[in-house]
């Protein structure tokens, strides 16, 4: 089949997920998104979004996330929705196709929502089949995202991170570390977040999601939930560095389903997780040529050849503040910089 | 230990059911109850459903007003949860379970109205094909009877009752007069979609019989013979350039039954 659209790959740069109040301004403004992510379901039909997403995919890099394949489901994936993601993939070619380690459909209802798994080996054997099924349909990898959760099983064998380093050697699929998700679940659900990051196979995940989440208290009981509907808290920021200084750069898309704000405020979003891991990346920097440079004073017959840093953090600053006083650009989206500044 | 299918099976009825039929003993959630837990996924399910069904109904929640309406979706969901996930398909069955309502029996325009609005969800996500201009087929022989396709998006729907006029009344952010009195009139109604919005038409009965046979492909012969029977003054010269106009038709050729052909 030939290609309708010149490839484009997504960046390990920040991107936004794309909701239908920004479609317009998106299409008139086309303004500066490393990438945009849709949801697979809101494309399978053929209304006006499917035919403005065919416009977008000609400027950004695409990726194509699903929220209803149910992975998890014990009675095997719907073929026929598996047809219609395909179809989805085919029409748009999205650089990155990722999916959700849950399950939403069960006794012939769909829930509309992401139920967590038993993690045992059982669960590992129905899953490793269907995303297996999945990557052959579509005939390319498929990232297999973490999940909020609010309630555990008792039985389950192994922890979340297990499962998923697991079916990452089973199936060869990649990874796509929801940060927030990570926080939501370590919460509610008592555990370690850094620990959870650090227990994935680094080299498997290829995106990461940044997203808000609301907290409810219910009684003596504060829980976290998932919501898409505020700014990124400072909480998710912080874990996004650890995975970062982990991981290093990789494609970050700024989550927002609830309550959606202006489409500044979401590229505001994406604007800080950039500078972030520029910010990381060029400390990082800065430390190997201070180690390299206490060597090469220890050691001085050892000559050293340190390849010139190509991005430095004034520059990037210097862009961030280009992108800011464009004057497409609100005012508002200083005001978040201040704001997050302060929270720094 | 419950095999993972009946495990599923049995949450997904305690997050449908709104009552736990799952074991507490299954579940953990920390230092809290996993039972309230398991409340944040019935509440997800029910509340990002009902949200779904109110967008594409909302003239039928200002029909009710809102509380009913969740309390009819609520009831809806429980009972006919969606079979797939894609939810623009979600809520065809929704204006027949609406009639089945006691306290709506005395006010069936709301389930018409529900059925006008599922009507126009279908036409926004149907795809819009080009449009053919009527000069494009100046030079060509489509024989005496030819076949015409019409938009895909098009949806005709006849009611006894005045569905466009309730319709368009809820259009605007003013207040809709309670006590007005939808009147039992039949009405019946041609949309389709047209970018980012449907077009809706009231059509008289033999236009709508000539529009509803070309829809159904039964060619032009058979339509025109329909609205004759119902109307001996219908003009097929101003149906026919009104659908090109209204930029419906979107191939026009010869009959494939057509000894022409």
């Amino acid at each position: 089949m030939s290609s309708m659209f010149s490839p484009l790959a997504i960046p390990a740069s920040a991107g936004i997920g794309l909701r239908s109040p920004h479609i317009s301004e998106m299409l008139t403004r086309r303004p500066s998104a490393g990438w945009l992510e849709v949801h697979a379901e809101n494309y399978m039909g053929d209304g006006a979004g499917v035919e403005a997403l065919e416009r977008l995919r000609q400027i950004y890099p695409l990726s194509v996330h699903g929220v209803g394949l149910s992975l998890g489901s014990a009675q095997g994936l719907d073929r026929d929705h598996l047809e219609r993601l395909r179809k989805v993939c085919d029409r748009f070619e999205p650089d990155l196709v990722s999916e959700h380690l849950a399950w939403s459909v069960a006794d012939g209802a769909y829930l509309n929502d992401l139920l967590p798994l038993r993690y045992d080996e059982e669960a590992l054997a129905i899953v490793a089949r269907n995303v297996e099924t999945v990557q052959e349909t579509l005939n390319r990898q498929v990232l297999i995202e973490n999940l909020s959760a609010y309630v555990a099983f008792a039985d389950s064998s192994m922890s979340e991170a297990e499962f998923l380093a697991e079916l990452v050697i089973r199936t060869g699929c990649g990874l796509l570390l929801d940060v927030n998700n990570v926080q939501v679940s370590a919460h509610n659900l008592q555990y370690d977040a850094k620990a959870f990051i650090d227990a994935l196979p680094a080299e498997a995940i290829g995106e990461i999601h940044l997203a808000g989440h609301a907290t409810n208290h219910v009684g003596a009981d504060t829980v976290l939930i998932d919501d898409h509907g505020s700014r990124v808290p400072p909480v998710v920021w912080a874990l996004y560095q650890h995975a970062i200084d982990r991981l290093g750069p990789r494609p970050t898309l700024i989550e927002w389903d609830t309550d959606v704000p202006i489409l500044d405020v979401l590229l505001g979003e994406a604007m800080w997780a950039d500078m972030l891991t520029a910010s990381i990346m060029f400390n990082r920097k800065q430390a190997a040529r201070r180690e390299q440079t206490t060597k090469t004073r220890a050691t001085p017959i050892h000559l050293s050849v340190q390849s010139e840093t190509t991005t430095s953090m004034p520059v990037l600053a210097a862009f961030a503040a280009a992108r800011c006083a464009r004057p497409c650009m609100s005012v508002a989206l200083v005001s978040i910089e201040e704001e997050y500044h302060a929270a720094a | 230990m419950l095999p993972l299918e009946h495990l599923q099976t049995t949450m997904a009825r305690s997050v449908l059911a709104m009552e736990p039929v799952v074991a507490a003993n299954m579940l953990t959630a920390g230092k809290a109850d996993p039972l309230a837990r398991l409340r944040i996924y019935q509440n997800n399910t029910r509340s990002s459903l009902t949200a779904a069904l109110m967008a594409v109904f909302p003239v039928t929640v200002r029909l009710v007003d809102e509380r009913f309406f969740r309390f009819a979706a609520s009831e809806f969901i429980r009972r006919h949860p969606p079979v797939e996930s894609r939810l623009a398909r979600y809520g065809a069955g929704f204006p027949r379970f609406l009639k089945t309502i006691d306290t709506l029996s005395d006010m069936p325009i709301v389930a018409e109205t529900a059925r006008l609005e599922w009507a126009i969800a279908e036409a926004l996500d149907t795809a819009s094909l080009p449009p053919r201009n009527l000069a494009e087929y100046d030079h060509t022989d489509l024989g005496l009877s030819p076949d015409i396709q019409l938009q895909p998006s098009l949806r005709l729907i006849v009611s006894h009752w005045s569905i466009l006029s309730v319709w368009m009344a809820h259009q605007q952010e003013t207040t809709v007069d309670e006590n007005i009195t939808w009147t039992r009139r039949p009405e019946r109604v041609a949309l389709w979609r047209a970018g980012n919005y449907v077009r809706l038409f009231l059509l008289d009965r033999a236009s709508f019989a000539f529009w509803h046979s070309l829809k159904h492909g039964f060619g032009l012969e058979h339509a025109t013979g329909r609205a004759l029977a119902l109307d001996p003054a219908f003009d097929l010269v101003s149906a026919l350039v009104r659908l090109f106009r209204d930029r419906l038709v979107t191939d026009a050729r010869v009959a494939s039954n057509s000894p022409s052909n």
